[in-house]
């Protein structure tokens, strides 16, 4: 039996006096039947509740701990102290009001104490009440008492989500099965894989073909990713010489005029622009711009043969209809991964201008890797209103600006112990600091907290649906034969 | 050495009694006492009688020494508690429970007997008060029930009574520790009562001896204890005489009676030892006490343990309080302190729970 006890701003106290299992994360439902209203509020933190004298009969308790004996209990008094002795007392967090079942954005009123009745609200309800996952969903997995979770489509689209947790609590798995969702609804996906964990994702954990492996395509740049001076343009080129290379502005306008000149003269190629440049008269600018071509052609990602080079266009053809472009990172230099990177947001931002595609889910795994200061600002407000709907993948959340956070639609939490770290996903707008800082630290591995437009502001912890996949990154060890 | 089983018997009246009286509940509001958060133990008032014992010439009084006797010998506490549950509209609900523990084996054990709750009102408390005195008493009798708030704690002395009675008709040459003294004065201790019990003591080799933490000595002004160097310790004061010079003519003592001070500490406590025991075989009853038992500040832990366990814990009230309000559906319904009301923040504790001076109804 449970009872208010108190009210402070949205903070709710919840008596129990009888043993109900109530863990962190469940709902309650206040029910007003008087005011002919409820309350939606989720219980964020467990204890007993302060027994008058409690502490007296702890402290007593070692003199008579010693003491065997029996008790003529004729009225059979002992169940209704133990009762009292573990009465829980439950801090809960006010969601949103209801009315007739239906939610009402009106917390501003204050529940009866006395009548009103205070019930667990079954998960299953409070999903269909909430309406969260109903039409073109993506299952995501169940909650700790079972109930199926699925998130629309439409939380995600468009939006900015996080994915974040200490390491090994499952944040690649659920990213994947993200991508997945989407890809399986005719979504265009395009992941910047640092470990590799993506580029198996065709195959079944047995290692057979899956169902996604025509969606899935991998990119290895410098081996089957190459393309021409000519495709990748001037202005990604100026981009990437002067953001990843530090290229300076003078020789920035010397490399503009080499260029044009031999794009004029139908002479642009990786040959003849490193000719042009040795000929430049100034030896400062020529050296600058030598070092920096040198750079360019070592990566192996650029080449004068037609039939080597691919157009992302002709690629992004093959997933027309839902698919993912997987660029594999992993063991690149750290100047050629951001040479990537770089070059990829300027050519799809480029084709989203042009209407060559309508969106895309941009996965970014530990983005601070390869992502420079002044993208991330650009990422959240710029690209996404071209149609990139980037989801950030990250176990250091100090990495992401706390702007990015602020912005962010949506945020997956996994288990974090480290309270430095739940401190600053706790700065995200969309749910309270208490409810981080409580919940996160206790979430088992493949355990996520929910926040945001997805569960429509109803936090929801979710065991992550296994996903029939190889979605191992592969670790090289040294004791293979354990 | 072999302990008699004192779980074979449960006061039977007490439970058949108190079973009725709340049965009988005809309006069903209840307010329940309130359990201050500040208090560690909700303990009720103490009924025993305080006495202050002025002793004009302390160098008269003899000291006897005391020497530890280690032969094995069985030691029984027996204490009770009594403890106030809420008020109805005709009365007030309280609960009693006692316990006896004995050291066995270098450890210690226990049986608690109790709670038993009674719901007592001007209309029943006669007919329960008579009807426990008969049972446990053998009193025929019918005597007048005191004021309402007396009654919890006459309720306990007879069970307290029946506990004490069940212990010496149960043991064999052991020393039993009473709480309180072995005074007779009124209609809650009557004389005939307690000869029997410390008869049948006797006759089965047991030697009652009773610790009263309620009498204060003062031997021109200054406190007993200070007669006492712990030096000295563990060694008894004869005060026997002085104190029935003093009370003798208004009260009835069973037993001899001494200052103890049976360890080094603070305090000394009022011993009364078995009139009817030889004054020698008195004071080896407690020098055996002290070879068996530990005392620490001259109180054995054999008694102290029934104090701890029979009392009532604040959870014990509040979860008797729900027993109430579940199995007899009482409403539970605040009723406006009058202190509280006029007094507000100066009102003091007592509006805040116990009050320990009693305002009775008059009932004309």
């Amino acid at each position: 039996m449970m009872h208010i006890y108190k009210i402070d701003g949205n903070t709710l106290q919840v008596v129990c006096c009888s043993p109900e299992d109530i863990r962190k994360g469940d709902y309650l439902l206040i029910n007003d039947v008087v005011a002919k209203r409820g309350l939606i509020a989720q219980v964020v933190n467990t204890g007993y509740a302060n027994v008058p004298g409690i502490l007296g009969d702890i402290l007593r308790e070692p003199s008579t701990s010693r003491v065997m004996g029996k008790d003529l209990d004729p009225l059979e008094m002992r169940p209704y102290v133990n009762m009292i002795k573990d009465a829980k007392s439950f801090t809960c967090k006010i969601r949103r009001g209801v009315i007739d079942e239906t939610l009402d954005d009106d917390i501003s009123w204050v529940p009866s104490r006395s009548i009103s009745r205070v019930e667990k609200l079954p998960d299953e309800k409070l999903i269909k009440m909430v309406g969260v996952g109903q039409d073109h969903s993506i299952s995501i997995g169940t909650t700790k008492r079972g109930a199926k979770v699925s998130i629309d489509i439409a939380s995600i689209d468009g939006k900015l989500n996080i994915i974040t947790g200490k390491k090994e609590t499952g944040k690649s798995h659920l990213s994947k099965l993200l991508v997945l969702g989407l890809i399986s609804r005719g979504g265009i996906c395009v992941v910047f894989d640092v470990n590799g964990e993506y580029v198996n994702l065709g195959y079944t954990s047995d290692g057979e073909k899956g169902p996604f492996y025509d969606k899935i395509i991998v990119l290895s740049p410098g081996e089957n990713f190459k393309v021409t001076l000519k495709y990748a343009g001037l202005n990604v080129l100026l981009s990437v010489m002067s953001s990843v290379l530090d290229l300076p502005t003078t020789s920035a306008w010397e490399f503009r005029r080499v260029w044009q000149y031999l794009l004029k003269s139908g002479m642009l190629s990786l040959r003849e622009l490193g000719e042009a440049i040795r000929s430049v008269k100034n030896n400062y600018v020529q050296d600058a711009l030598l070092r920096r071509y040198e750079s360019l052609v070592a990566t192996g990602f650029f080449t004068d043969y037609a039939e080597d080079a691919i157009t992302l266009e002709d690629v992004l053809k093959k997933i027309k209809k839902g698919g993912v472009l997987v660029f594999n990172l992993q063991n690149l230099p750290p100047t050629f991964r951001r040479i990537i990177v770089e070059f990829l947001l300027n050519k799809f931002s480029q084709l989203l201008r042009r209407w060559v595609i309508r969106a895309i889910f941009l996965f970014a795994e530990e983005a601070h890797l390869y992502l420079r200061e002044t993208y991330w600002d650009d990422v959240v407000t710029r690209m996404r209103h071209l149609g990139v709907f980037t989801t950030f993948v990250t176990n250091q959340p100090d990495s992401i600006r706390e702007g990015v956070y602020r912005q962010a639609d949506n945020i997956f939490l996994f288990n974090f112990t480290n309270e430095n770290d739940l401190d600053i996903v706790s700065r995200a707008t969309r749910v309270d600091v208490e409810t981080v800082r409580v919940i996160a630290c206790e979430l088992p591995p493949h355990h996520c907290l929910m926040l945001g437009k997805a569960v429509k502001d109803f936090p929801l912890i979710v065991k992550v649906n296994p996903i029939d996949a190889k979605t191992m990154g592969q670790t090289r060890l040294f004791f293979t034969n354990l | 050495m072999e302990v008699a089983d004192l779980s074979y018997t449960s006061p039977k009246d007490f439970m058949t009694l108190g079973f009725g009286s709340l049965k009988n509940i005809v309006d069903l509001s209840f307010r329940p006492r309130h359990v201050n958060l500040l208090e560690l133990g909700v303990e009720d008032l103490d009924y025993d009688r305080e006495i202050k014992a002025d002793i004009v010439d302390g160098k008269r009084l003899e000291k006897v020494g005391l020497h530890p006797i280690l032969e094995d010998t069985p030691v029984f506490g027996i204490d009770t508690s009594s403890i106030e549950l809420g008020e109805t509209k005709d009365g007030i609900l309280c609960a009693v429970r006692g316990s006896v523990v004995w050291r066995y084996d270098s450890g210690y054990q226990y049986t608690r007997y109790g709670p038993f709750i009674f719901h007592i009102t001007e209309t029943n408390k006669r007919v329960l008060y008579n009807k426990l005195r008969q049972a446990y008493f053998g009193s025929r009798d019918a005597v007048t029930a005191p004021s309402l708030w007396w009654m919890p704690g006459r309720i306990r002395n007879v069970l307290e009574r029946w506990l004490q009675n069940l212990v010496c008709q149960s043991c064999r040459g052991s020393l039993l520790l009473w709480d309180g003294s072995l005074t007779a004065w009124t209609f809650d201790s009557p004389v005939s009562v307690l000869s029997e019990t410390l008869h049948a003591a006797r006759n089965r080799g047991n030697v009652v001896l009773a610790f009263s933490k309620k009498t204060r000595f003062y031997v021109a002004d200054r406190r007993i204890a200070d007669l006492i160097d712990d030096r000295e310790t563990p060694c008894l004061l004869k005060i026997d005489d002085a104190i029935r010079l003093q009370y003798g003519s208004s009260l009835c003592f069973f037993g001899r009676v001494y200052a103890a001070k049976l360890a080094p500490g603070y305090f000394t406590f009022r011993l009364d030892v078995d009139r009817e025991v030889p004054e020698e075989e008195g004071i080896r009853a407690v020098e055996r006490l002290i070879g068996n038992d530990l005392v620490i500040e001259s109180y054995p832990e054999t008694l102290r343990l029934a104090h701890i366990t029979t009392r009532f814990s604040a959870s014990e009230v509040i979860g008797m309080q729900r027993y109430i309000a579940e199995n007899y559906g009482m409403r539970i319904v605040g009723r406006p302190d009058v202190r509280q009301v006029l007094f507000g923040p100066y009102a003091g504790a007592s509006s805040q729970g116990w009050e320990g001076e009693r305002v009775y109804d008059a009932h004309l």
